[in-house]
């Protein structure tokens, strides 16, 4: 085992106080303790060789949420990265700020959109009355907000998010997976209020296009897709049903229960809306597309073999929970 | 200029606390943080808080006398009372507030065992119970409104007529500099772990507080009284929380023993952690460690269980150590990890400037005394967090108008710009680690005269050096590179005080263990040190002393 | 090797070229499969979203019919594969609830023990006939194309349901298979593993189309000749959609077509254009049909 590894850095640099702002690469190379972290070997070319460098960093133990940065691509928490994990063979590790986020300088980006988001979702208990002592509540409740409580903060979530790529209105997953908490504390009075709220927002529950990227990035595994499809369950479940995410899903649900498949083309109009004109007409020019290539799905849906079996799969599943 | 009634510096536990408090009293406050309150320390503490509550058996007092005991008789017992029979309604606050504290089986808060302490109270949050609180402090600051200068880094106190009236800051994201007048500032800017190398602290905590008030003519009070931690990991330093042991967990050593059947045959692995340091110092010592460690064990407690109430340790130790804990021990090793000492406050968090006050880390009240139980500081922070806001509050009504006077913001322009244009010199970093290493090789679990004196030596060496660094980065904006270099100068105030109270302290108490004298001597040294900036003392520092405050407990030998 | 055969709901629908296309691929390397005629649809996530255990129930139902016919599943799809490798992975992690699960199966005489494994036709002919078996059945190698590979999320995320960390090839497979027939990977194309937008289509088709633009438009900037994905639903979009999506958002054509993989695999196999459906495509094969004609062909 070698007393020190070389780590090789292509870092993205940002200096506003340029005129207009200038942005290039530089390219470092440290020598560090074969166990390090990305962020050791970013200290070390802070401290030794570039005090220009700014970047965020405290705890170096994956629970202040500061580190966050792009490693060759994806965002982490490069407190808790390994070099040898990312470049097992001495490779370039490419080094880039947050996305979707303002950057101030190099590696560090403003936050205020990020903690806008969270302040979107009233992120505090709101009980409705305060007891003498404490509240009463299960183990297991508690234990199950765990999971949201763990969210440290860091942004990554937000970072590589493929909606805020496109649509910074969204609330975004970080903030999704806060109001999830508040929703589950048995505590929280306001769990109606803020299904509705979070189903009928722009930019709410239903703007997540499921990709998993959030659940795949965040380092404490809170899962904040996973956190806006429980939230979708439950705003359906409390009577939510004026959206088109909610036609989506229950006429997918319901198409599955007659045909045992997908009728695509029901699907199509259910989302849409049946007397929604504007959205109806939408769809009648990839329609006719569809059927010049000879590829409109068929008007009578392709059902599943012994289909019935399927429905009654269903009823008995939907019986049980009556 | 900006202005307010209450500035709290630092937006941790006891600086979140604090201002909620006085928002609450209508009154005008804001905080200021070099970071954003979530990043701050508070979210580190891992095992739980204290609660002695009443309705379940439990007594108030039963708890102070553990902590009386913890901190080897040092604590004002006065100070300890109050924080003792505060503490299980502030505890309950925090749930009211949102803190989601696991629970027992009447859904009322569950508990764990914690060092020092024989009843199970310690309240807690899987191994997250620091950052549970803090998220939920900050949800309540959102909710309330609360004023934040969020990263703002504060270079000066303004002391106009012997009395502090404010601040100097620089706003970090444009690098301007500004003055924010107050009429009460409540110092919470934590503590200064960095002084040492390692130390489980954030790189943060470079004791800017403690500086600060120092250099105001305020007295540091105990600072001597360093805790080592006993279950941190080799080289970087980072935390494995009591809560493993108060959940069960061994330490054993090379021959697989529980060696702390040696020197705590009652408490075992829940001594106090002066103690449990100790004693794994010297298995390390006497050659039966493991490459610098010894073992902490958690396999007996199974997989499932270790996931649900220590989830966080798990993580740490397998992406920091590629250690899965339900199959293997983790090695740890004492590291530093708390400061007792701090500035010198009365049980309302005042000092001994008026209109300054004091609460968290940075504080010595004292309840820690010469050695801290685990889960206490964190009610430290809540109770003396509230306290100093309750103080402050009254305090205000008898203050007048700020005054226009902005001489110290000129000057301390000046002297940034002066940092700022020195020819280039040696590197910020290469200072800070000849002085970190040299404290804990000084000043480490085990010391003595000659460690002591090397640590001073290494010291005076570090401040001849104070007028060559240079900073490489001249620019304004985000400019980590002149923070550093303030933060220097901060942690070197410390480590004076940490050495001229080490240095007088002729007995071993607590945390402060000499081998060239091992022996308490309560007759001579049950008392407090205390350190004034002096450049007319030796080595610019007068240390005087101070008596304990006694009330119910005489001091007797500590036996765990 | 033979596998229970599941194509999916859109290559039966929306996508009929890519049915087509995968036998005739299938035929070609002699791959046995019997189709799961009586399986349902996976869900495709959306059907979870109304309710999670209804659609484990149906996934954890089509396992057990392979499971009785002792075989792998197969299928065509990305979000096949993902719907379906999660919804195995919860409840071979959780005996309770598989045996929850069962007992609604059990009037139907199934029972799912925990035993199949599911594989998109891309992982299989890579892990299990291998890439040097497959590029004996190829008369052309498809040298001067550039392929933007686009995988879809549900065939890349979230990585421990997909066992990405026993089978590491899974990693990059599109590329790996890009280069098997004699193709270059688009260098640069940071949407490889984004977002299509198909499942806000509906939603917010704003946002939809500006990820179709967005995605389609890069690749195109950075020279590719045409997009691959295992994704058919990713296909209705990026193909479907990309001429009103490059009009709305980049003012400009769409001119980048969108091929499934037994397309590309097909391609390299000499296969024709109509046997391989790729006159079928809203956005136009021609171009890239042509540029595979005119390479040579092993004799």
């Amino acid at each position: 085992m070698p007393d020190t590894i070389k780590v090789k850095l292509k870092i993205k640099r940002f200096d506003p106080a340029e005129a207009g702002g200038k942005t290039w690469w530089q390219e470092y190379e440290v020598d560090v303790h074969p166990d390090s972290t990305v962020l050791d070997s970013l200290i070390e070319v802070r401290e030794q060789e570039d005090g220009t460098l700014a970047m965020r960093c405290a705890c170096r133990a994956s629970i202040c949420g500061s580190c966050g940065m792009k490693v060759n691509g994806g965002a982490k928490l490069v407190c808790k990265t390994r070099v040898i994990d990312v470049a097992p063979n001495g490779e370039q590790l490419i080094i880039e700020p947050m996305g979707n986020q303002h950057v101030v300088k190099d590696l560090v980006v403003s936050l205020d959109a990020f903690f806008a988001q969270i302040n979107r979702v009233e992120p505090f208990l709101q009980p409705s009355f305060v007891p003498e002592a404490e509240y009463t509540a299960t183990n297991d409740s508690m234990e199950n907000l765990l999971t949201s409580m763990n969210c440290i903060m860091c942004g990554i979530c937000v970072s590589d998010c493929t909606v805020l790529e496109v649509d910074s209105n969204f609330i975004g997953p970080a903030a999704l997976a806060k109001a999830w908490r508040f929703t589950e504390d048995p505590r929280d009075s306001k769990r109606d209020e803020r299904l509705k709220a979070l189903n009928d927002e722009d930019g709410g529950i239903w703007d997540c296009t499921r990709c998993m990227k959030c659940v795949d990035v965040c380092p404490k595994g809170v899962a904040p897709m996973d956190r806006i499809m429980e939230l979708r369950e439950a705003a359906i479940e409390a009577g939510n049903t004026n959206t088109h995410g909610y036609h989506h899903t229950e006429s997918f649900y319901k198409s599955v229960k007659k045909n045992g498949r997908l009728d695509e083309t029901r699907l199509a109009i259910d989302s849409a809306g049946m007397f929604n004109i504007p959205r109806m007409l939408d769809l009648v020019p990839i329609g006719l597309a569809a059927m010049r290539k000879g590829k409109l799905p068929p008007l009578m849906p392709h059902k599943a073999e012994d289909h019935k079996k399927v429905r009654e799969l269903y009823e008995r599943v939907e019986g049980e929970s009556k | 200029m900006y202005e307010h009634d209450v500035l709290i510096i630092g937006g941790g536990l006891a600086g979140l606390r604090a201002a909620v408090e006085v928002t609450r009293a209508g009154v005008d406050v804001a905080v200021i943080s070099k970071v954003h309150p979530v990043r701050s320390h508070s979210n580190a503490a891992q095992g739980g808080i204290n609660a002695p509550l009443t309705d379940r058996g439990d007594d108030w007092e039963s708890h102070a006398y553990d902590t009386i005991k913890g901190s080897d008789f040092l604590a004002d017992q006065n100070a300890v009372e109050i924080m003792s029979s505060e503490a299980g309604e502030a505890v309950l606050e925090l749930e009211r507030m949102g803190v989601i504290f696991s629970r027992g089986e009447d859904g009322k808060l569950g508990t764990r065992a914690f060092g020092g302490q024989k009843i199970a109270r310690t309240v807690f949050v899987g191994a997250i119970t620091g950052s549970a609180m803090l998220h939920v402090l900050f949800e309540q600051s959102l909710k309330l409104g609360l004023n934040v200068y969020e990263e703002w880094f504060v270079t000066k106190l303004i002391i106009e007529d012997d009395v502090c009236r404010g601040v100097v800051a620089i706003d970090i994201k444009t690098g301007e500099m500004h003055t924010i007048k107050a009429k009460a500032v409540i110092m919470a800017a934590g503590g200064a772990g960095r002084v040492f190398e390692p130390s489980t602290n954030a790189l943060i905590c470079t004791g800017d507080g403690l500086s600060l008030a120092y250099q105001a003519g305020v007295p540091l009070m105990d600072m001597e009284m360093i805790q080592y931690h006993p279950t941190t990991l080799a080289r970087t330093g980072i935390l494995m929380s009591e809560a493993a042991r108060g959940e069960g967990a061994y330490l054993l050593n090379a021959d697989g023993e529980r060696f702390m059947e040696k020197t705590a045959p009652d408490y075992m692995e829940l001594a106090s952690r002066d103690v449990v340091s100790r004693a794994e110092q010297t298995e390390i010592d006497e050659g039966r460690g493991i490459d610098g460690n010894v073992l902490l064990d958690l396999r007996h407690l199974g997989r499932e269980y270790i996931e649900a109430k220590l989830g966080y340790l798990q993580e740490v130790s397998v992406e920091f150590l590629g250690i899965d804990m339900a199959e293997q021990p983790v090695p740890v090793q004492p590291g530093m990890h708390y400061i007792m000492g701090g500035i010198k406050t009365d049980v309302d968090g005042a000092t001994a400037m008026p209109g300054l006050y004091a609460a968290g880390e940075c504080a010595n009240v004292s309840v820690h005394g010469a050695n801290r139980l685990g889960a206490n500081s964190l009610l430290d922070t809540i109770i003396f967090g509230r306290r100093s806001a309750t103080h402050a509050i009254e305090y205000i009504k008898g203050i007048g108008s700020h005054s226009k006077d902005e001489s110290v913001l000129a000057s301390e322009k000046a002297r940034l710009q002066g940092l700022l244009d020195r020819p280039k010199g040696e590197r910020v970093a290469t200072i800070r680690d000849d002085m970190a290493r040299g404290m804990t090789k000084g000043i480490g679990v085990f010391r003595d005269q000659a460690s002591m004196e090397g640590a001073l030596e290494n010291l005076k060496n570090v401040k001849s050096r104070l007028g060559g660094f240079s900073i490489e980065n001249k620019g304004k904006v985000f400019n980590t590179d002149l923070m550093f270099g303030l933060e220097l100068e901060f942690m070197v105030d410390c480590a004076e005080a940490v050495v001229a109270g080490a240095l007088t302290r002729k007995e071993s108490r607590g945390a402060h263990f000499r081998t060239d004298m091992t022996e308490r001597d309560d007759e001579n040294w049950l008392k407090h040190t205390l350190m004034y900036k002096d450049d007319e003392a030796e080595n610019g520092v007068r240390v005087e002393t101070s008596d304990v405050k006694i009330t119910q407990w005489e001091p007797v030998k500590r036996v765990y | 090797m033979k596998y229970a055969f599941y194509p999916g709901c859109v290559a039966r629908g929306g996508a009929p070229e890519l049915y087509d296309s995968a036998l005739a691929v299938m035929d070609r390397l002699g791959i046995e499969h019997v189709e799961l005629t009586k399986a349902a649809c996976t869900g495709a996530g959306v059907l979870q979203e109304k309710n999670l255990k209804m659609g484990d129930i149906l996934n954890v139902r089509t396992f057990a019919m392979a499971e009785q016919m002792g075989l792998p599943i197969m299928v065509l799809c990305s979000t096949c594969q993902g719907v379906m490798s999660q919804a195995n992975h919860r409840v071979k992690r959780d005996p309770e609830y598989l045996a929850e699960i069962n007992t609604h199966l059990a009037p139907e005489g199934l029972e799912y023990k925990g035993t199949t494994s599911v594989k998109h036709l891309l992982w299989a002919l890579i892990e299990d006939i291998g890439l040097d078996k497959l590029k004996e059945t190829f008369t052309r190698e498809l040298t001067g194309m550039n392929m933007a590979p686009f995988y879809g999320c549900y065939m890349v995320r979230p990585t421990d349901a997909l066992e990405f960390k026993a089978n590491p090839t899974r990693e990059t497979s599109l590329e790996d298979l890009i280069e098997a027939v004699g193709g270059t990977v688009t260098e640069n194309f940071t949407g490889k593993t984004a977002c299509c937008g198909f499942p806000i289509l509906f939603i917010n088709q704003a946002n939809s189309m500006k990820m179709v633009a967005n995605h389609t438009g890069s690749a195109q900037d950075l020279g590719a000749d045409a997009m691959v994905t295992p994704c058919p639903l990713c296909h209705l979009n990026l193909d479907g959609y990309q001429p009103k999506a490059r009009r709305q958002v980049r003012g400009d054509k769409a001119e980048l077509p969108v091929i499934h993989v037994p397309q590309l695999i097909g391609l390299a196999m000499g296969m024709s254009e109509k046997t391989l459906g790729l006159q079928k495509h809203i956005v136009s094969t021609k171009k890239l049909v042509r540029q595979a004609e005119a390479l040579p062909v092993k004799v």
